[in-house]
């Protein structure tokens, strides 16, 4: 047999910061249009403003450590400029992004460095420092548009589906426990908990990277989401933006901790194997 | 600066700060550094308190057998906060209401005892109450700036003058809630220990996990 007759290796090219970006990116397109139709031109200056404070403050940091400019910042501006309801000032809004741009990506060095998604550092700055912030005002259809792009992450790997079967599972276990049966399906409506739960919890960055780290990290998440969510007195259905930011920070504050969990458990496992073997 | 005896005093200011470089008595400096007067008050009392015990560490530093060194100078520091706080409810009663637990709580401040430890045992009495009134003051100058910051932007105020109206009576200066939590002065004094060491580099501790360049990294398998 030749070896011009045997199938070549498939090798896929390795994924850099860029694509990364891109394919984020991509995925938010259809939820931006479904935030656009509902939103109208409203949705402009606050997306403008994002992508231009983005740009800015990488700039910055790019020249201080004489390193060549990244992009990735433009993912966390879209999500940000996705999730701040509307009516919020604009100039609370560049604050909170600015503080969540260096504080949770930029002084750790880049973006996969931190620990922490920007958007997520933003927008808690945000609801903690200015209170009385309405309600996310984007109807269903934004968190429908969250389900392909959720699933198109999931098939190239950006998103963990153990995240997301975890974050499932612990959401509707507290639902069940605390308010029965009846709020569980209303969960998939809530744009603050699909879009929460695609873009800010799972944000491949601050999310856990073992595989059992994953499942217990979405476990962590979905449970707090729901616990917030009911102690404020609403559903899944009405996922108040405050309990999905707050979960996702609590959940990635816990990440790493839950990662070296799972490698611990992976060390007694082998070390059992060996002793065994 | 040629001055050994001005240079135990000025070098705990920035170079040797307690705070920023030993990042000992974090606790204390998130609770108190809400508004500039418990902030002033909490300085000043720290300040007393560490050059009280560092003197009379001092003074007994022949006497002192080792095996009970930690009972003895726990229990001069004790002491003296507790000489400390009854001064404060006698002439400053609302401030020590404010203040609550946290003057009592620098028997824990790890400044005094780790400059205790580490200085006035092995020092006369002269260096022990310049080290210690240095360290105090290094420790009162992160205080203050922090609480600088975190007063007006949490509450437009300076010293409790109302110096930014604000948007609930009226003003235009809408206070922001983070200031008055402590993570703010978490991030505040991060900030703090970034700006020093960036103009002092010779204060950056060296990575415990080095991430290693792509040629080093194969070199290193």
């Amino acid at each position: 047999m030749s070896l011009s007759d045997t199938p070549l290796p498939r090798i896929s090219r390795p994924w850099d910061a860029h694509r990364v970006t891109l394919a984020l990116c991509l995925a938010l397109v259809l939820p931006l249009l479904a935030a656009g139709l509902s939103r109208g031109a409203a949705l402009l200056p606050p997306l403008l403003l994002a992508l231009a404070l983005t740009l800015a403050w990488q700039a910055v940091f790019a020249r201080l450590r004489q390193r060549a400019m990244s992009w990735d910042g433009i993912e966390s501006a879209l999500v940000f400029a996705l999730l701040v309801p509307a009516g919020v000032p604009l100039w609370q809004q560049g604050l909170a992004l600015s503080f969540g741009l260096v504080m949770g990506a930029l002084i750790f060095g880049a973006r996969g460095r931190g620990f922490l998604s920007p958007a997520v550092v933003g927008l808690s700055f945000l609801l903690i420092t200015f209170p009385g912030i309405g309600p996310l005002d984007l109807g269903g259809p934004v968190a429908l548009a969250a389900l392909p792009a959720g699933a198109g992450l999931i098939w190239l790997g950006l998103l963990s589906w153990r995240v997301v079967a975890g974050f499932g599972l612990g959401a509707a276990l507290l639902a069940l426990l605390l308010a029965g049966p009846a709020a569980l399906a209303q969960g998939l409506t809530s744009p603050a908990l699909m879009l929460g739960l695609v873009f800010l919890i799972g944000d491949p960055v601050a999310g856990a990277s073992t595989r059992l780290g994953r499942w217990t990290y979405g476990l962590l998440g979905g449970a707090l989401a729901a616990l917030f969510a009911l102690s404020a007195e609403a559903t899944l259905g009405t996922m108040p933006l405050q309990a999905m930011v707050s979960a996702a920070l609590l959940a990635s504050i816990f990440a790493p901790l839950l990662d070296q969990l799972a490698i611990w458990q992976n060390l007694r496992h082998r070390n059992r194997r060996h002793k065994h073997g | 600066m040629s001055n050994p005896r001005l240079r135990t005093l000025t070098a705990p200011l920035i170079d040797e700060n307690p705070i920023t470089l030993q990042i000992l008595g974090i606790c204390s400096a998130l609770a108190v550094t809400t508004s500039l007067a418990t902030a002033l008050t909490m300085s000043l009392a720290l300040i007393a308190v560490l050059a009280g015990s560092s003197t009379a560490i001092s003074l007994i530093r022949h006497h002192l057998p080792a095996s009970i060194r930690l009972v003895v100078q726990i229990t001069i520091i004790a002491s003296l906060v507790i000489v400390a706080d009854q001064f404060l409810r006698a002439f400053a009663f609302e401030m020590s209401q404010r203040l609550s637990i946290f003057v009592g709580l620098i028997v824990t401040n790890c400044v005094v005892l780790g400059r205790a430890e580490s200085f006035a045992l092995r020092n006369p009495v002269g260096a022990s109450l310049l080290d210690a009134i240095g360290n105090g003051l290094g420790y009162s100058l992160i205080l203050m700036l922090v609480a600088l910051i975190r007063e007006p932007l949490g509450s437009g105020s300076l010293f409790g003058w109302q110096v930014l109206p604000l948007a609930s009576e009226g003003g235009w200066f809408q206070p922001l809630g983070f200031m008055l939590l402590a993570p703010s002065a978490f991030v505040l004094i991060g900030l703090l220990i970034w700006i020093i060491r960036s103009l002092r580099p010779e204060q950056v501790e060296a990575d415990d996990y080095p991430i290693l360049s792509s040629d080093s990294g194969e070199a290193g398998r």
